[in-house]
């Protein structure tokens, strides 16, 4: 006996809310390795600091908000880890990259094992502060949900989580918004200038050094703005990145280096193959069919679903 | 207008340029031509701040700015075209033009700007939507062209923008560049290896050999010259 409509339907609106944060998740991905093509082992880091911020600003001062605190909350991680990256890339990434490296292997090694300690640093760091006990942002947006009957019978009903629901909506509206940033605007057209062809960008008067700063500090902005939605239903512990960079990383893969609209497609794509997989396959074996996906996706579309070549043929 | 002084640069241990001494006038189309490797492009990254100069100085319009970051330069109003053309592939080209524009605040003066690119190159006007990664080879320095001109610079440098073009392309491009010379009396600095076109128009050129400068004269001089006539001009 096959999965009902009512369980089907149930799955498939989860896998679209989990979707659009994956596709958040990928979109914050793609500004540092997708554009600007800098391994960052650090990202699903990131994230996790964006879960304990948008939890700790909740819990201190934005009680008075209410039910919108955890969406201000994390706003405000992707605020401080804006500056934080931004720092970080000044600090530590721009020694990995650029034309300090004689090729791109060069400095992907450097990145690679920087990153990798950034990423070391961060979890055992919050280890060392907050210990190891998961932590969730309390709100009674998780714990209600809309139930949206389903017209063929009078029992049958879809639920709709409202934290999910909510986190999804926002994590439309921001990757919107960055889509347009990076389209429409002089800067954005700038960073996509500088990721291009640094060189040439340095010709018509780009600051490449800031622009990398600020790709990559956008990148973590994303992140922490993804982590601070998240942890309304996903409890936050110093290694939970490691849980979320594996499908950050195929997710802009998946959609096509260089394109942050292919990234939030990616994200979205693993979000309902990874739901969807639970209606015919054992739980355990969710993130398997995840990699069974990308793999076939990629054997037919080498440049991910919506790489695109720009090179003459 | 722009004055490169005693400038040596070197890549690591090797020397590229040592000791370049060079002018441009204002309204001047100088050539500066030589052998593969001679540093010609070297010269050009290094008045661009890509590379870094060793020792001397490079003033233009009396500031020196080799004590001005890279990117500042085309604010100051240099513009450089550099060899293999560096368009943005996954860019469209009007945007490749936006980028050419990034140094000018002007939005008026922008638009004058792109109609007379378009006037002088019309087929990028037809491509304005088109990836420049998918233009052709003569598209795409047409565009990288276009595009330095977008900044209203007061310098344009070419570093050989005939490379790697069918004959026939390559001579619509010197046109172009003649005719930026005349009739908006830009000031140009050229490096070519079709030595003939180059000369043909210029106020004065340079002979660069393995990072020295061997030579330097108006066209009359340099080719009547007998050692550039055997070996750059096949005569
Ligand atoms: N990034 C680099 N690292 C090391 N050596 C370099 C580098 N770029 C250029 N060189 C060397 O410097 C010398 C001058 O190179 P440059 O590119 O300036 O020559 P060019 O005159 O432009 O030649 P071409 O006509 O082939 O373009 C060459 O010997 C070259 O090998
Ligand atoms: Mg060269």
């Amino acid at each position: 006996m096959g999965p009902t409509v009512e369980h089907l339907l149930q799955t498939l609106s989860t896998g679209i809310l989990v979707g659009c944060l994956y596709g958040l998740l990928c979109v914050g991905l793609a500004f540092i390795f997708g554009i600007m093509r800098v391994i960052n082992f650090a990202q699903g880091d990131f994230m996790m600091l964006g879960m304990y911020i948008a939890v700790g600003v909740t819990l201190s001062f934005l009680g008075f908000l209410g039910a919108s605190a955890p969406f201000v909350a994390a706003l405000i991680a992707g605020i401080v880890m804006f500056l934080l990256g931004y720092l970080l890339h000044l600090l530590l990434i721009s020694r990995t990259t650029g034309m300090r490296m004689s090729t791109e292997l060069d400095s992907h090694q450097s990145q690679l094992i920087l990153t990798l300690g950034v990423a070391l640093f961060l979890q055992n760091g919050m280890l060392f502060l907050v210990g190891s006990a998961p932590l969730a942002q309390i709100s009674s947006l998780s714990y209600s949900a809309w139930q949206i009957p389903l017209l063929y019978d009078d029992v049958s009903a879809v639920f709709i989580n409202k934290a999910r629901f909510l986190d999804a909506l926002a994590a439309v509206l921001i990757s919107v918004c960055l889509f347009a940033l990076m389209r429409y605007t002089r800067m954005g057209k700038s960073l996509r200038a500088a990721a291009e062809d640094p060189e040439a960008a340095l010709y018509m008067g780009i600051d490449v050094d800031k622009a990398h700063r600020i790709a990559f500090g956008l990148g973590a902005a994303i992140a922490g703005i993804a982590g601070g939605l998240i942890v309304l239903y996903y409890p936050a512990q110093p290694y939970v990145g490691l849980d979320f960079i594996i499908i950050m990383y195929a997710g802009v893969v998946l959609g096509g280096m260089g394109s942050v609209e292919g990234a939030f497609w990616g994200g979205m794509t693993i979000g309902l193959v990874q739901q969807l997989a639970t209606l015919v396959i054992p739980l355990q074996l969710q993130n398997a069919a995840i990699f069974v996906v990308f793999v076939l996706i990629l054997l037919v579309r080498p440049n991910g679903l919506f790489g695109r070549s720009v090179e003459r043929a | 207008m722009l004055k490169v002084d005693h400038l040596s640069v070197a890549y690591g241990g090797l020397t590229a340029l040592s000791d370049i001494c060079l002018e441009v006038r204002a309204g001047e189309l100088v050539s500066v031509v030589g052998p593969n490797g001679a540093g010609k492009s070297t010269l050009f990254k290094a008045i661009s701040g890509v590379v870094r100069a060793g020792s001397g100085s490079v003033t233009f319009e009396g500031e020196d700015i080799l004590q001005t970051r890279p990117f500042q330069r085309a604010h100051a109003g240099i513009a450089h075209v550099p060899e293999g053309r560096h368009v943005f592939p996954a860019m469209s080209v009007q945007e490749n033009l936006e980028m050419g524009a990034y140094a000018l605040a002007d939005a008026r003066k922008r638009e004058e700007l792109f109609e007379r690119i378009f006037a002088l190159f019309p087929i990028l006007a037809e491509r304005r939507r088109q990836y420049a990664g998918t233009l052709s080879g003569g598209e795409q320095q047409m565009l990288a062209i276009g595009r330095g001109l977008a900044s209203a610079p007061k310098l344009m440098m070419f570093d050989e923008p005939s490379m790697g073009l069918a004959p026939a392309v390559a001579d619509t491009i010197f046109e172009r560049i003649a005719q930026l010379h005349k009739e908006d009396g830009m000031t140009i600095l050229l490096v070519e290896q079709r030595v003939a076109e180059a000369m043909e128009n210029c106020d004065r050129g340079y002979v660069l050999q393995t990072g020295r400068i061997v030579m330097s004269g108006t066209y009359e001089e340099l080719s009547s010259d007998d050692n550039v006539r055997r070996a750059y001009l096949g005569m």
